[in-house]
């Protein structure tokens, strides 16, 4: 039966810095594939409404606020985000529309502070330029 | 002019005000060292180095609001830890911090103040049972009746131990006690087996792991503390850390040569030597996990006794054939 | 004189409410009631008014630190239904990120284990521990807890050479770090001797009772889904079943232990011949009608997902045996002749996740405390009726 078998570890963890990161004064830096929160980039959607359809949070509401102009609103509903990035994933447009950011730390008062909205008017699908064809060597 | 020295002496230095924030300093040592220990911070924001961490917590606790169980003793419930916070205050008078002058040391002390040391020691452990009785709760109960059954074991063992420099130094005075080992040096090496067993039975009194049973918090909830909030639980706790500093006081006075060379240099000698001795508790605290109260009573019995009789044999021969 | 202690639905030795009810004398246990039910959620209903793909990220919190074995369960068996085959790279990374779970999910128990004993020193460390292994699980996959790496016919993300080179290193750390908290916890006689001999479940009785994974491991039961039933790649991994001898709480710990050894066994395995190639195939809108089962061994033990479909989006219904509810029994056994001291480290053991087994409801007469079934229908129409013969009420006045 030996007796206090880890002292000269535990005493030798005296002279070291301790492990624990002094949040909030010091942070860790998330890595880049940190799935944060949703945002849009209005300029590229076509609203296929795949995001609204697969976000299993009902987070993503698409309406139509002018037919005329195709004019829409998303308002992504941040306090029910369960940040699974799967519109991210649903998203059919290359590059995509829906992109996930580094931010976490997303804590308020009020749930209504955390919906973000944006109109916009649906982007057209542009038909990918043909190649130029090389030139004869 | 007798009256005002004394009140100087019973409210401020070494009476009360030096108690309450010595113990405050001294359990912030405590759980510095066993962050440190265990590669974590400890308390850092409050304060610098987080040295107001305990006075920050005694004041919280004493803003909370105060529940008595309905089927409670309310007398006995608000009595108890006044009256043990009284119980430690008057032991830590007894400590012979000021050692200026062996014929009129402290603020008391007499032939046999060792003896009444000890016993005032032993009265909180009879306190935690009454306040697990009167909280009328099953698990208030169980701890209260644990904290008995560790009494059975770690007792003896402290007092052999802790008797037995005395046997050596010929007196039961802890002044004296402390001023011959301070005459012999080389006298304090036979009583290291008695300093071992010491630190441990002095851990089961404190109630420290590797013997905290009473108040095991992951088994049942509070112990004999679940009931109490507020005002109350900060009385209980203070008294705690009061106690930690009047036994490592003990354990330095009669092991480590106490503390003398005049006010100035007896009382930095006070904190050098308390302060070592309360490192050791926590290393051994964070060494160690909670052990069953049927094991504590074996062990005790099995290994502690059993040397602390060894020191006293040890004691007996140096004294009968050396001195 | 025997009296009843209420363990629970609070109590600091829980990490969820969960009601054990202790028959005790003096300080030796003579009976437990166990009660369920505080954290029932609905989850099972709340599947059927889902789509396939929505409830991966529903079954993967259902628990969380056992999240990824209740997603794969899930996938597991849709995949079946849809009968698609996911391609070999995106298997391998699936079961990497499985073996990590597991790895990290380990360490928390260890944790656990030290501190219901308390050894709050060796929790300490061994959580220091695990945030390597849960920094690498954010690297790979986004996120620290509730990985979401799973999707319909292979995985979302795929792996780089920089972060497998990382992944390796990280192996090697805690391979040394395991290695001396197996030489701790097997000689530190304080935490020795709060586990030896506590908890006993012989090899016959766990049998008989159905233990599941390192529970019944731990009684010499050699019972591993991943050999017993090996899936995807599992038979070409070369590891072994972790078993000890012991049947009580050291042996438990030693089995998890052990199974942190072979983890890393596999995860370099893994590493080693990943396959290169795409990381998923698409995945039609709907199922054909069929019934599935899907196992899975989590860290846990045996994890069971039925799954039924009816042709549509949606499913038909989702039922999840999770491996501590085929514990409980046998938790029932270990308690029976053991101390008061020692309720939190034999619950501990079995490593409870009890939001995984919170699955049914139990209706007791207040007066008479007799028991009855209610069927669905029954219930809606109670419900139906209530609502018809209320008075419409508004600007109700609550009571408190």
């Amino acid at each position: 039966m030996k007796v206090a078998v880890f002292l000269p570890e535990l005493l030798r963890h005296l002279f070291r810095k301790p492990a624990t990161v002094d949040y909030p004064f010091k942070k860790i830096e998330v890595p880049p594939d940190f799935r944060g929160t949703p945002f849009l980039h209005p300029e590229i959607c076509i609203v296929c409404k795949a995001c609204e359809r697969d976000c299993p949070a009902e987070a993503i509401e698409i309406r139509s606020v002018n037919d005329a102009e195709k004019k829409f609103s998303m308002i992504i509903h941040n306090d029910r985000c369960i940040h699974c990035a799967q519109c991210v994933d649903s998203c059919p447009t290359n590059p995509k529309a829906m992109e996930m950011d580094h931010l976490f730390e997303l804590a308020d008062f009020d749930r209504h502070n955390l919906k973000k909205e944006w109109i916009y008017v649906r982007a057209v699908l542009k038909k990918e330029p043909k190649p130029p064809i090389a030139p004869a060597p | 002019m007798a009256v005002l020295k004394t009140l100087l002496y019973l409210l401020v230095y070494p009476g009360l005000l030096f108690l309450f924030v010595y113990s405050t300093f001294a359990e912030w040592f405590d759980r510095k060292v066993f962050a440190r220990l265990q590669n974590r911070m400890g308390p850092t924001h409050t304060g610098r180095w987080g040295l107001l961490q305990p006075i920050a917590d005694f004041v919280k606790l004493m803003a909370k609001e105060d529940i008595v169980p309905a089927r409670a003793d309310k007398t006995l419930f608000t009595l108890l830890p006044i009256v043990g916070l009284a119980i430690v205050l008057t032991a830590g008078l007894l400590l012979p911090v000021w050692m200026s002058d062996p014929a009129a040391p402290g603020m008391v002390s007499f032939s046999g103040d060792i003896i009444v040391l000890l016993y005032l020691l032993s009265l909180p452990t009879l306190i935690f049972f009454l306040a697990g009785w009167a909280s009328t709760n099953a698990f208030s109960i169980i701890g209260g009746t644990r904290v008995l059954t560790m009494l059975f074991g770690y007792e003896v063992p402290l007092f052999l131990s802790v008797l037995s420099p005395a046997l050596l130094a010929g007196s039961w005075r802890l002044a004296e006690i402390a001023a011959f080992y301070r005459a012999k040096p080389l006298l304090l090496l036979p009583n290291l087996i008695g300093f071992v067993v010491a630190l441990i039975a002095v851990q089961a009194k404190l109630e420290r792991t590797p013997f905290d049973i009473p108040h095991a918090e992951t088994e049942i909830v509070g112990g004999t503390f679940t009931e109490y909030s507020g005002k109350k639980l900060a009385f209980f706790r203070l008294m705690t850390d009061i106690e930690l500093v009047v036994s490592s006081a003990l354990l330095a006075a009669v092991f480590l040569g106490g503390f003398g060379g005049g006010p100035f240099l007896g009382f930095v000698q006070f904190i050098v030597k308390t302060l070592a001795v309360i490192f050791l508790l926590s290393v051994l605290r964070a060494v160690t996990g909670r052990i069953r109260i049927d094991q504590v009573v074996t062990f005790a019995w099995r290994w502690l006794a059993p040397l602390a009789v060894l020191q006293l044999f040890i004691v007996i021969l140096i004294k009968g054939f050396v001195l | 004189m025997s009296f009843n202690i209420p363990i629970g639905p609070q109590h600091p030795a829980l990490k969820e409410p969960i009601s054990l009810r202790m028959t005790v004398e003096g300080e030796v246990i003579r009976d437990v009631d166990i009660r369920l039910g505080y954290n029932h959620r609905g989850l099972e209903k709340l599947a059927e008014e889902k789509s396939w793909i929505q409830n991966i990220y529903l079954t993967e919190r259902i628990c969380g630190i056992c999240s990824h074995s209740h997603a794969t369960c899930y996938v597991q068996g849709v995949e079946k239904l849809m009968e698609i085959e996911p391609p070999k790279r995106g298997i391998y990374l699936r079961y990497l990120v499985s073996e990590l779970e597991r790895v990290h999910s380990h360490l928390l128990w260890l944790g656990i284990a030290g501190h219901e004993a308390g050894f709050d020193t060796f929790f300490m460390y061994t959580w220091r521990d695990r945030e390597v292994v849960m920094d690498l699980l954010e690297m790979i996959s986004g996120n620290r807890v509730h990985y979401a790496i799973n999707t319909l016919g292979g995985v979302r993300r795929d792996l780089d050479e920089a972060l497998r080179k990382k992944i390796l290193e990280g192996i090697d750390v805690l391979k040394k770090r395991t290695e001396y908290y197996f030489k701790i916890g097997a000689s530190e006689p304080t935490f020795v001797g709060r586990l030896a001999g506590v908890g006993k479940l012989s090899k016959e009785l766990a049998m008989a009772l159905c233990a599941v994974g390192p529970t019944a491991r731990a009684s010499g039961v050699t019972r591993d889904v991943r050999k017993d039933d090996p899936h995807a790649f599992y038979d070409e991994a070369p590891f072994d079943v972790a078993t000890a001898d012991t049947c009580d709480v050291l042996g438990r710990t030693v089995v998890r232990i052990k199974e942190l050894f072979e983890s890393y066994k596999i995860i370099e395995f893994i590493l080693k011949a990943l396959p290169p190639g795409p990381v998923a195939v698409k995945a039609p809108r709907k199922a054909k009608p069929n019934e599935v089962i899907s196992r899975y061994e989590a860290p846990r033990g045996e994890n069971i997902h039925y799954i039924k479909s009816n042709g549509s989006e949606k499913p038909e219904r989702l039922k999840v045996r999770a491996p501590t509810l085929a514990n409980y029994p046998a938790t029932v056994e270990m308690l029976r002749d053991g101390f008061i001291a020692d309720i939190p480290l034999i619950f501990a053991a079995i490593d409870p996740c009890i939001c995984c087994a919170e699955r049914t409801v139990e209706l007791r007469n207040a007066r008479t405390g007799e028991e009855r079934t209610v069927l669905f229908s029954d219930l809606r129409r109670m419900a139906n009726e209530r609502a018809r013969q209320l008075p419409g009420q508004r600007n109700v006045t609550w009571p408190f």
